[in-house]
């Protein structure tokens, strides 16, 4: 009898958790290089343990669970913004970045120069290169990053290499955790990225979130939410009715 | 519920996103303003299932976690230092910095604030100051019977001094440069203070190493581009009501849980 509320409740549960996503998602909706989120979930049968040799075997029932937050890595459209400090990476890979416990990868790449000359990210977090934190002088001008990663700059004596951005690829892009402020961290080890790989400057990378979808996606759970709704409420019914009925004396 | 939070962050991002846009527009003609663009990260994730956490004592392990974030928060609001187009005047004392560095302004109060506004004057004294009297560092004074005025590329400034032929060299303007210029302070008027995160002023005349050029009767226009600033307002708006939506779908679903119970 409590299963039909029990059944819905855990769907509505998920629910609320899948519109906690997208209303994530539809606020970094204008965030660099932000991935989009989805929720899994699976069926969790019960009782998990069961006999199936009694002579009415027991029924299973299956509840919602979210399994997962998978983040969609298809790369967001590139926005031009004329500044040699805004990058974007057209391919699959992360610019690494130093954060204090450790190095963590980004995809958002609008990169500043702090006050010892070192390319950093928006947290102040060095922006790793092959050799170490990429590093300017005062007399550097015409910074052009190539394709391939590499960092030139023009002074006195000529142009000069200042570095090359070290790139991440990870085989298992799922296995990611999200950190906060725009990173991913991760155990695994990460690998040179592919050749066809290639750094944009100038650009950044907009966030991959389809707003449209996103909407419709919101419609569909409060839709699912309010038709949940309505079944407990005629499973309510259905066991008062059940108590008025028996609980009727015959007279 | 969180997902109202989370949206209630999203307006308040596309708030300021556009606060930012609209004064970028309301600068479009203002001499030497740098646009700026705000910058977005998300917010904290809760971890409600941890990726890589085991799922049995053989070995297996969760491959992606359940995480949901919390919304949105502002970055920076950075400052894009890019050339703005250089515009004749015709005026002697407008000089516009081709390239990098900024011009010195002595404050008032004795602090030194950095400009790429060169459309200077001449106070009482002479002395070449701002549009609002402040002195042009190295301080220079154009003597009254100087004609021909004349701020070459090097900032050099020459001027006929009464019935002479030769010209006589009045002063020389300095140029400074930051490593982060991105990181200065404005402190409006067209005005930069020095930060912690700039770094310090490194002088130089204009047209050597790593400075740039000033060009009389020119004043720099704003880099600010219209058409990216009204598409960027259009982005902005209907992330706005996007956010709004959601904050009434979470609404409308406390209100059928609300239901419920009745």
């Amino acid at each position: 009898m409590e299963n039909t509320s029990l059944i819905g409740l855990s769907r509505q549960v998920a629910l609320r958790r899948e519109l906690d996503v997208i209303a994530n998602n539809l606020a970094n909706l204008t965030t660099t290089g932000f991935k989009s989120e989805r929720v899994l979930f699976e069926e969790y049968l019960m009782p998990v343990a069961r006999d199936e040799s009694f002579q009415n075997p027991d029924a299973s029932v299956s509840y919602v669970q979210d399994r997962a937050t998978a983040h969609d890595h298809t790369p967001g459209a590139l926005r031009t913004t004329g500044n040699p400090l805004d990058l974007a990476i057209d391919g699959d890979a992360f610019f690494t970045v130093q954060a204090p416990d450790g190095e963590r990868y980004q995809r958002s790449g609008s990169f500043q120069i702090n006050s010892d000359g070192e390319l950093v990210s928006q947290e102040g977090y060095q922006v790793l290169g092959e050799s170490g934190p990429i590093r300017f002088e005062p007399t550097d001008t015409d910074i052009t990053i190539a394709s391939d990663g590499t960092i030139s700059i023009v002074n006195a004596t000529g142009t000069q290499t200042r570095g090359k951005l070290k790139l991440a690829r990870f085989s298992d892009r799922n296995g990611l955790e999200k950190d906060s402020v725009s990173t991913w961290r991760t155990g695994q080890a990460a690998e040179a990225p592919l050749s066809t790989t290639r750094v944009v400057q100038g650009a950044v990378e907009q966030s991959n979130v389809q707003a449209i979808a996103q909407i419709a996606r919101m419609m569909e759970v409060t839709r699912s939410y309010a038709s949940l709704a309505a079944l407990l409420k005629s499973g309510d019914d259905l066991r008062q009715d059940a108590i008025k009925t028996l609980a009727e004396v015959q007279s | 519920m969180r997902a109202m939070h989370t949206a209630a962050t999203g307006m308040m991002a596309q708030e300021l996103n556009v606060s930012v846009i609209s004064n970028n527009i309301a600068n479009m003609r203002t001499t030497g303003y740098k646009r700026q663009r705000a910058e977005f990260q998300d917010l904290l994730y809760e971890s409600l299932r941890r990726v890589g956490s085991q799922t049995s004592d053989q070995g297996t392990m969760v491959p992606t976690g359940v995480q949901v974030g919390s919304g949105v928060k502002t970055a920076g609001t950075s400052r894009i230092m890019s050339q703005g187009t250089l515009t004749a005047t015709d005026r002697d004392f407008d000089v516009a910095i081709r390239g990098e560095g900024f011009f010195q302004i002595e404050l008032p109060d004795g602090r030194t604030a950095y400009t790429r506004d060169g459309s200077f004057e001449l106070d009482a004294n002479g002395k070449l100051v701002t549009v609002d009297g402040y002195t042009v560092d190295p301080g220079i004074t154009i003597p009254n019977n100087a004609s021909n005025i004349t701020i070459n590329s090097q900032g050099q400034i020459t001027a006929v001094i009464g019935t002479a032929t030769a010209s006589t060299t009045l002063g020389q303007l300095q140029l400074v440069r930051f490593i982060n210029k991105s990181g200065l302070e404005a402190i409006g008027d067209n005005l930069f203070l020095e930060t912690a995160a700039s770094g310090t002023p490194q002088q130089g005349t204009p047209g050597s190493e790593g400075f740039g050029t000033t060009l009389q009767r020119y004043l720099e226009a704003s880099n600010v581009n219209s058409v990216t600033e009204l598409t960027d307002l259009i982005s902005a708006q209907r992330a706005y009501e996007m956010n709004a939506r959601v904050i009434t779908a979470a609404d409308e679903m406390s209100q059928t849980t609300a239901n419920l119970s009745r």
